[in-house]
């Protein structure tokens, strides 16, 4: 058994530094079935799949694990997670579906979303998610569903306090400053300090190898963070999350102007407006190496808008704009279709025909025109509800 | 049939004789006509001063009661790309024009459209068919159109319509309309209209939709309900050093009349020298909105460059632009 195994935390006491998430999950399984699912998201080594275990145990439940790998397909989930949504166990009062990583759910597992969506709808028993990132947008369905549990990294005074009990149990003989820096070098994640310490424990010298750090793959928000806050040329710091250029482009553009203000703002904007020229010139002529440009713009020339590092807690916000767009594209959908009916009829372009729309709003409210551009009942609705 | 009422369409003249301005143009395409035979054409010049409505009297003159069997109007600006503008061009030229007349014609809207490598396209496909089909083609800028398409047209130049010429419309229809037009409003209606007569005629009958009697207040009142959108509110969020009011604002105006980015930074640059603001900063944002609007040609996202302007304008609402 590993140690990071063995020295999993198995009571609600044992788990460290999650006050707040532990009386989350508790509240949850007390208030079941007012929310059928809980999501435990945070980085990895943090305690999700502990805490989720732990409170099964606390509320002497039984656990049905899942891992996203055991489910490759629709037939399997249902076969395997059906049955036991609806018969009780036959030694433990109930139970309780562990669903680990629900972030490995992934495209090829089709309908494995809608499947789980399903089944949180028909569970009598209460399920527990974990996952890395929650935001990601294949996951807004089970969001809508569910409670969810933010894990945070844990804090240094921690991991080592806990490297220290277990090195102290298991006889290793490490200084406090060697724990120390493994507990640096884990970034928070627990599991992998207690990896380190195991690979370590049998080795005399109690040198790091600091380089072989793992690479953490950062939610968007940190990735902000250090953006807007530190000043450093961070030509690299992209590569740390799974969102795409184009994608940090706008998650920069919306959190800007919470960060920046006046002189730093024009620069701010005037580095993000040069990013985009140049993803202008890569689409147009395909010039894929023109990437690099877009990237030192929208990383380096944001960090260095300002003159000096930046401190507080600024709370970042998704992006907006492509939301809005596409509630407005909704909304105006019948607007286009009206606009094209008419621009053909009078020899116009539908662009313009949008253009003008107000202007002609009276001229199309008239039943005899709605008769010659053959509206529908929809679209007449629409041009008699406008003021 | 009766006619449509929609004045634009309603009004629209149907023969040679019926339109206003471009007498010049008229009477060199009128000879060609009579002869039975047009070349290509490229009609040139600003909205709403006649190539669509000239372009329909051609075909009316040449094929009469047949016209729409003989012709095809596509709309650059709309189409999905060149593919699809080949095969309409290909479905309608294959079969033969009926009558005297050996070509049918195809009426290519805001050609200007298209970019430089559909039009290369775009000739190719008019040689193939140069035996069956004649093109009538409409811009805005002869100069986006490449030379060899030019080269294959006979260019004719459409000037802006005068205020006499569009009064002279307008009249027309208030006579055949009963409408009572204050004698200040057909300044009111010329200068709202920007020379733009179809712009004239739509907010003729919006106005005239509310009352009979139009007046200056009255065109004022629909014309300025249909500004491309509230930049002045947008601008004077920014200079206020409200950037987050102003960038919401801007992008809800954009999205609910439709505004592209080139249409709200021509009205930002208008707008520069109606606000409160001292002369020497109004040069540096004019210079600043020039440079937005070129990176917006260059870049790939208009909102974006709009950002970087208007945080300039937060910077200038605090002097210091």
């Amino acid at each position: 058994m590993s140690l990071s195994e063995k020295y999993r935390a198995k009571r609600y006491a044992e788990i460290i530094h999650q006050d707040q998430a532990v009386k989350e999950v508790a509240k949850f399984l007390k208030e079941f079935p007012k929310k059928k699912s809980l999501v435990l998201h945070g980085p990895a080594g943090t305690g999700k799949t502990s805490l989720a275990l732990a409170a099964a145990k606390e509320n002497d439940l039984e656990v049905l694990e899942l891992n996203s790998s055991d489910l490759r397909n629709r037939a399997k989930l249902e076969e395997t997670l059906r049955p036991a949504t609806q018969q009780s166990s036959l030694f433990k009062k109930g139970k309780v579906l562990l669903m680990d990583e629900v972030d490995g759910v992934t495209g090829t597992d089709i309908g494995g979303i809608p499947e789980l969506v399903k089944l949180i709808h028909s569970t009598s028993f209460p399920i527990i998610m974990t996952c890395n990132d929650v935001w990601q947008s294949k996951l807004s369905p089970v969001r809508q569903k569910s409670k969810l549990v933010e894990m945070k990294p844990l804090d240094l005074g921690s991991i080592i306090s806990l490297l220290l009990k277990i090195s102290e149990q298991e006889g290793f003989n490490k200084s406090p400053q060697f724990l120390k820096q493994i507990a640096i070098k884990s970034q928070g994640d627990l599991r992998a300090a207690i990896n380190d310490l195991e690979s370590y424990s049998r080795l005399d010298s109690e040198e790091i190898d600091l380089t072989d750090k793992r690479n953490v793959s950062q939610s968007i928000f940190n990735v902000l963070r250090r953006l807007f806050k530190e000043r450093q040329p961070f030509l690299e710091l992209f590569d740390t999350t799974d969102e795409s250029l184009d994608e940090i482009l706008l998650w920069i553009e919306e959190n800007i102007p919470k960060e920046y203000k006046n002189e730093t703002l024009v620069k701010a904007y005037h580095a993000l407006g040069s990013a985009d020229v140049f993803r202008g010139r890569i689409y147009k002529n395909q010039h894929w190496r023109f990437l690099v440009y877009q990237n030192a713009f929208q990383s380096a020339g944001i960090s260095f808008a300002k003159d000096a590092p930046l401190d507080g807690f600024t709370k970042y916000e998704k992006p907006k704009r492509i939301l809005k767009i596409w509630l407005n594209n909704q909304k105006i959908a019948k607007k286009k279709t009206i606009a094209k009916k008419y621009a053909r009829m009078v020899h116009c372009s539908t662009k313009r025909a949008l253009r003008d729309f107000t202007v002609l709003t009276p001229i199309l409210k008239q039943e005899s025109v709605q008769q010659k551009l053959k509206l529908s009942d929809d679209e007449i609705a629409y041009v008699n509800g406008l003021r | 049939m009766s006619a449509i009422n929609i004045w634009t369409e309603k009004y629209r003249p149907s023969n040679f004789e019926g339109m206003v301005g471009q007498q010049e143009i008229i009477k060199r395409v009128k000879s060609l006509v009579q002869a039975l035979n047009i070349p290509h054409l490229l009609f040139a010049g600003p909205a709403g001063i006649g190539k669509s409505t000239l372009a329909l009297i051609i075909v009316k003159e040449l094929f009469g009661e047949k016209w729409r069997e003989n012709y095809l109007e596509l709309n650059a600006s709309d189409e999905r790309g060149i593919d699809v503008v080949r095969q309409k061009v290909k479905d309608f030229a294959r079969t033969k024009a009926i009558e005297n007349i050996p070509f049918k014609v195809i009426f290519l809207d805001e050609a200007d459209a298209l970019t430089k490598e559909a039009q290369q396209a775009l000739r190719r496909t008019m040689e193939n068919y140069s035996n069956t089909c004649r093109f009538i083609m409409s811009c805005n800028y002869s100069s986006r159109i490449i030379d060899p398409i030019q080269s294959r047209c006979v260019v004719f130049r459409f000037k802006l319509l005068e205020k006499k010429d569009i009064r002279k419309r307008i009249e027309f229809i208030a006579q055949n309309e009963k409408l009572n037009i204050k004698e200040e409003a057909f300044d009111t209606l010329y200068e709202a209209s920007e020379g733009d007569c179809r712009r004239a005629i739509n907010l003729l009958q919006a106005t005239a939709s509310i009352s009979p009697d139009v007046t200056p207040d009255m065109i004022t009142m629909v014309s300025s309900a249909a500004k491309p959108a509230d930049v002045k509110v947008v601008l004077d969020y920014a200079l206020a050093g409200d950037f987050v009011g102003a960038r919401d604002k801007l992008l809800d105006t954009m999205l609910k009349d439709s505004v592209s980015g080139t249409d709200i930074i021509k009205a930002i640059q208008k707008e520069i020298w109606n606000l409160q603001i001292e002369p020497s900063i109004k040069v540096n944002l004019t210079e600043k909105t020039g440079e937005a609007e070129f990176r917006m040609v260059e870049g790939s996202d208009e909102f974006v460059q709009l950002q970087a302007l208007l945080a300039s304008f937060v910077l200038a609402g605090r002097g210091e632009a």
